[in-house]
């Protein structure tokens, strides 16, 4: 990788650098993730969180779910609403990023405060005001709609669909997501030196190319890592979702991943099963990262 | 199109954007100012005019917010800096040394992370609870801490894999230790990166509540997350007050829009170039 | 074991680094018992007013010089609480209000105490019965009554007298009644599509069930002819009578029969709510202590209450509401939980219930409603209510929102012979616990 680290290979420094990242993930996470998988492998319901023991039954969890229609429907969905929300917010983020870099420093104040004030709405108040914004009587869309000439969307009830509920719902995940991803790509933005985009300007690049072939591999890693985190969270995605599902409908055609496994398990008691569809949803989760695995792989053979 | 016309148009399409981002946010506090009986309208009110504080009379009426506000505060604070600090340790580990394991660390990390946190509570709970520390602030924040560590770990490795080590080295030739080299040279140049994930971990610790809910079973140790639902659900037995439900969700707002608004000026204060250039 | 020790000391281990920092903010832990006499009681939801849980506090250090804490769960987390604190000794609530309809399972489960030995001190015969018995397994009395309320007609005398109508004797009249009250702007009796909870009265009328059971094994019955009868009645009623949308559940519908402040009209003729929803209705007018607020003021020429009548007159079985109440299996606080559930059945908090609107578990205090039209028609829709299956699955069930989806799609115009044919499957899955 480089010089300084070549000549160090035996040191103990990195080891020790690790400890205090290891031993946290250890406490936190170490004995939930056991937990999970042995209660995927067992009859775990409520009778069994009240004492009773828990008897083992192979992978009968997974068979059950494998042959279940519903849950295969909400990992679709789950699929297609994960894509294209993470890749629309990244798509914005990114010219939101560039738009920063190229307008006034006044524009670029306004723009970033704008987004940091959305950014800094905690979910639950987000949530709050998104729905009332698409409440059907008293919502501000509906009403700024409705004074378009030949548009009717008086009382039109944006959450009784699946088709415009997910509209929402990733309408509303986008707009709190871009404002992390511009300022991630942003941030990855300043860190090109000037100089060195000087230098290639002199050699009569244009602005294009000096993006392509200068700035984006500079902030590749970053774009890698957004993405990596839109696509995960997307596809759990869960407190939307279930704020959502209060102001709209219980049934089943509105569940994600998220709210299915906690329907399942809290609300249906059956933890066993809920926690075999979370090991499926790990399972799916590092199939979409693969891209990211796969090049952490291979920067590492490098 | 010259370039000072394609600029300014730009920056024109900048604030536009930025107007249509902030309108949820301006509708919220809009609405916290406007009187209940006005907002019962079919017909959206835009300025808060009549404006009235009676919404937030109510709403701080029983003083359980500053308790949230407290225990909001105590756990998001002990978060953002232990992820920090930990997770900028891993990522200099990781991104300045080759050693054996690195590779299973990284995605053993990544993995982890991965696991869909709506299953995850009971064991949660029995774990914390195991360990008497139900309703308390470390309780809580071990979980946070190690749900957000993976990622703000990637995010940092990028941003000291970004720095060329070649200044570091440059430094070291000029009687610098290594030490001192990475303190004077890498670590302003981290400060974006620090500020994000800083800005990534707070934000997490802030807005959850899942956990939350769970692990801080008594009403005095509820967070802001906590109170606002409760206030949202509270008031959905009876008709919605949304001037009130308004005014808490600014309410719990307001120190993240603080927060933010001082670290903007860290984000853009130019501490990059001037390293660079200095 | 082992592993459960390696957690712990990794935890610990994790604890002593943050010790230094994070400890100053770490408020007092609530669940230190001194003495054993100290009981926390988790009451649900808002219903029980301020009042009765301050006299419940004064009453209890009264009698045994302990302090009673009162807290506050929200209905859609309770069930993830409720499931980790409940069989946890250390933290769990020691007395807890839950939803009757919940009864069944947690106590099947084993999440409570026998208090059989109580039951006759308690009330015995005079509580409410449907009630007991979902607390109830195998003779044994482990959850009990805490109160009821039913739900009942209100109408718009204005908007009903305008189109020459009367209340309603059968529920034939009664349906044929709210859908010559539709029209574009006004529902003329606003239900939610997915509001089970209601429209379960119409499959009651019927004779029909949600469930049966056969010895111990029990069976949906979604597809039975008379459940099918009255969801085809139903499905009428909402597409004739009803704007509400197809995915509302059981919500406020009160805020529809006021008049709208814009328009001058209500949305609704007829809506069916909780007796306590009373106090929201009326004519609106400025809150003289704030008068940034409406308060509604019951007009008894504009508005008016009725019991949802039966297929053949009287009152239809509509759907029973209400809480239970049980001391936790896992308190080390037994005898002074048990303390604490003597004051709650005392003639002085039962009579307290009734004067706050909430059906007192102890029906020889039922008086204490009052006699006005609310308590009447209140008196009656509970004499003829109906309780959910009390099958160990029930919460399942419920929690899964199957019942919501059924009825959203029913009323939504499916098909229903195959609807219930495919819920009926579904449900049998979790119905048997």
């Amino acid at each position: 990788m480089s010089a300084i680290s070549t000549g160090r290979r035996r040191h103990p420094a990195p080891y020790l650098l690790l400890v205090p990242a290891v031993v946290i993930l250890l406490a936190g996470m170490g004995y939930p993730l056991v937990f999970q998988i042995v209660t995927s492998l067992q009859e775990y319901g409520l009778a069994q969180q009240f004492g009773k023991p828990a008897p083992f039954v192979g992978l009968d969890n997974y068979a059950e779910l494998a042959g279940n229609a519903d849950l295969w429907w909400v990992v679709l969905r789950s699929l297609v609403f994960c894509i294209v929300t993470a890749f629309v917010t990244l798509a914005v983020g990114a010219l939101l990023a560039l738009l920063m870099a190229a307008v006034t420093t006044a524009a670029r104040l306004i723009l970033q405060v704008g987004l940091l004030l959305a950014w800094a709405m905690p979910v639950v108040a987000a949530m709050t005001v998104w729905i009332w914004l698409f409440d059907r009587r008293r919502g501000v869309v509906n009403y700024l709609l409705d004074m378009i000439p030949g548009v009717d969307m008086n009382r039109f009830d944006w959450l009784a669909q699946p088709s415009t509920f997910f509209l929402v719902a990733s309408v509303i995940v986008i707009w709190m997501s871009v404002p992390f991803v511009a300022f991630s790509i942003y941030a990855g933005l300043t860190q090109v030196s000037d100089e060195v985009l000087e230098a290639a300007q002199l050699d009569g690049t244009n602005g294009w190319q000096r993006f392509w072939f200068i700035i984006a591999p500079m902030i590749r890693p970053v774009i890698a890592i957004v993405l990596l985190l839109q696509l995960i969270w997307d596809l759990r995605v869960f407190t939307q979702i279930t704020m959502l599902k209060d102001a709209g409908s219980k049934s089943g055609e509105f569940d994600l991943l998220g709210t299915y496994i906690y329907k399942l398990g809290t609300s249906s008691q059956d933890f066993g099963m809920a926690s075999a569809v979370s090991i499926l949803v790990l399972a799916i989760t590092i199939a979409l990262s693969w891209f990211y695995i796969r090049s952490l792989l291979r920067e590492d053979q490098a | 199109m010259s370039a000072r016309l394609r600029r300014g148009l730009l920056s024109a399409l900048a604030i536009v954007i930025a107007l249509v981002w902030v309108f949820p946010v301006y509708w919220m506090a809009n609405s916290s100012f406007i009187p209940n009986i006005q907002l019962q309208s079919f017909i959206p009110t835009f300025f808060p005019a009549p404006a009235t504080i009676s919404n937030y009379v109510g709403t701080l009426a029983d003083g359980s917010f500053f308790s949230a506000l407290g225990m909001s505060l105590a756990i998001t604070l002990t978060v953002v800096f232990f992820c920090i600090i930990f997770a900028f340790l891993a990522a200099v580990a990781i991104s300045r040394f080759r050693f054996r394991g690195r590779t299973s660390f990284v995605i053993a990390v990544l993995i982890v992370q991965m696991l869909p946190a709506e299953g995850l509570f009971i064991a949660q709970y029995k774990m914390v609870s195991a360990v008497g520390l139900l309703d308390s602030v470390i309780g809580v924040s071990v979980i946070y801490i190690a749900a957000v560590v993976p990622f703000t770990i990637w995010m940092l490795r990028g941003f000291v894999a970004g720095v060329p080590a070649d200044l570091e080295e440059a430094a070291m030739v000029d009687g610098l230790s290594r030490f001192g080299a990475f303190m004077r040279i890498t670590f302003p140049l981290l400060a974006p990166g620090l500020v994000a994930s800083g800005v990534y971990a707070f934000l997490q610790a802030w807005n959850e509540f899942t956990v939350a809910l769970v692990l801080l079973p008594s009403e005095s140790a509820h967070t802001l997350p906590l109170w606002l639902r409760g206030f949202v659900q509270a008031s959905a037995t009876k008709e919605t007050d949304w001037g009130q439900v308004m005014a808490a969700s600014t309410l719990v707002a307001v120190p993240v829009i603080i927060f933010f608004l001082i670290v903007q000026g860290r984000l853009t204060s130019g501490l990059v170039s001037g390293a660079v250039k200095g | 074991m082992n592993r459960k020790f390696g957690v712990v000391a990794a935890a610990t281990a994790a604890l002593l680094v943050l010790g230094g920092c994070a400890s100053t903010d770490t408020p007092a832990a609530t669940d230190e018992f001194t003495g054993g006499k100290d009981i926390t009681f988790w009451v649900m939801g808002g219903d029980t007013p301020e009042a009765l849980r301050d006299y419940l506090k004064t009453e209890y250090a009264d009698a045994t010089g302990g302090t009673l804490t009162i807290e506050q769960q929200d209905w859609s987390d309770a069930l993830s609480k409720l499931t980790t604190a409940l069989p946890d000794a250390e933290n769990t609530p020691d007395v807890v209000e839950i939803g009757n309809t919940w009864s069944p399972t947690f106590t099947t489960v084993g999440a409570f105490s026998d208090i059989t030995d109580l039951h006759e001190e308690l009330g015995g015969d005079k509580l409410l019965k449907s009630f007991v018995d979902v607390g109830t397994v195998d003779g044994a009395n482990y959850a009990e009554p805490y109160y009821f309320g039913s739900r009942y007609i209100f109408y718009r005398k204005d908007v009903w007298a305008a189109a020459g109508l009367s209340v309603p004797t059968t529920l034939e009249e009664f349906n044929e009644s709210v859908a010559t009250l539709k029209t574009a702007g006004q529902s003329g009796f606003y239900i939610g599509g997915e509001d089970w909870r209601n429209g379960v009265s119409w499959i009651f009328a019927n004779g029909g069930e949600l469930a049966t059971v056969d010895g111990t094994t029990w069976s949906s019955s979604l597809s039975d002819p008379k459940t099918i009868e009255g969801l085809e009645q139903l499905q009428a009623v909402y597409t004739d009578a009803s704007l509400a949308p197809v995915t509302e559940a059981d919500s406020t519908p009160w805020v529809n029969i006021n008049n709208n402040a814009s328009t001058g009209a209500p949305e609704a003729a007829t809506i069916i709510a909780p007796g306590w929803a009373h106090w929201s209705i009326g004519d609106l007018t400025p809150d003289p202590a704030d008068s940034t607020k409406t308060v509604a003021t019951w007009n008894d020429d504009v508005f008016g209450v009725f019991v949802l009548p039966g297929v053949d007159g009287g009152a239809a079985p509509v759907f029973a509401g209400g809480s239970n109440i049980a001391i936790s299996a896992a308190s080390k606080n037994q005898s002074a939980s048990r303390e604490l559930l003597k004051i709650i059945f005392s003639e002085e908090y039962q009579t307290l219930l009734g004067q706050n609107g909430l059906g007192p578990a102890n029906l020889d205090y039922a008086s204490a409603l009052g006699d006005d039209q609310f308590a009447k028609a209140l008196s009656e829709s509970a004499a003829n209510s109906k309780l959910t299956p009390a099958a160990p699955g029930w919460a399942a069930v419920e929690g899964s929102g199957l019942l919501e989806e059924f009825f959203g799609k029913v009323n939504g115009g499916g098909d229903i012979t195959a609807l219930a044919k495919e819920y009926d499957a579904k449900i049998d899955e979790l119905i048997n616990g």
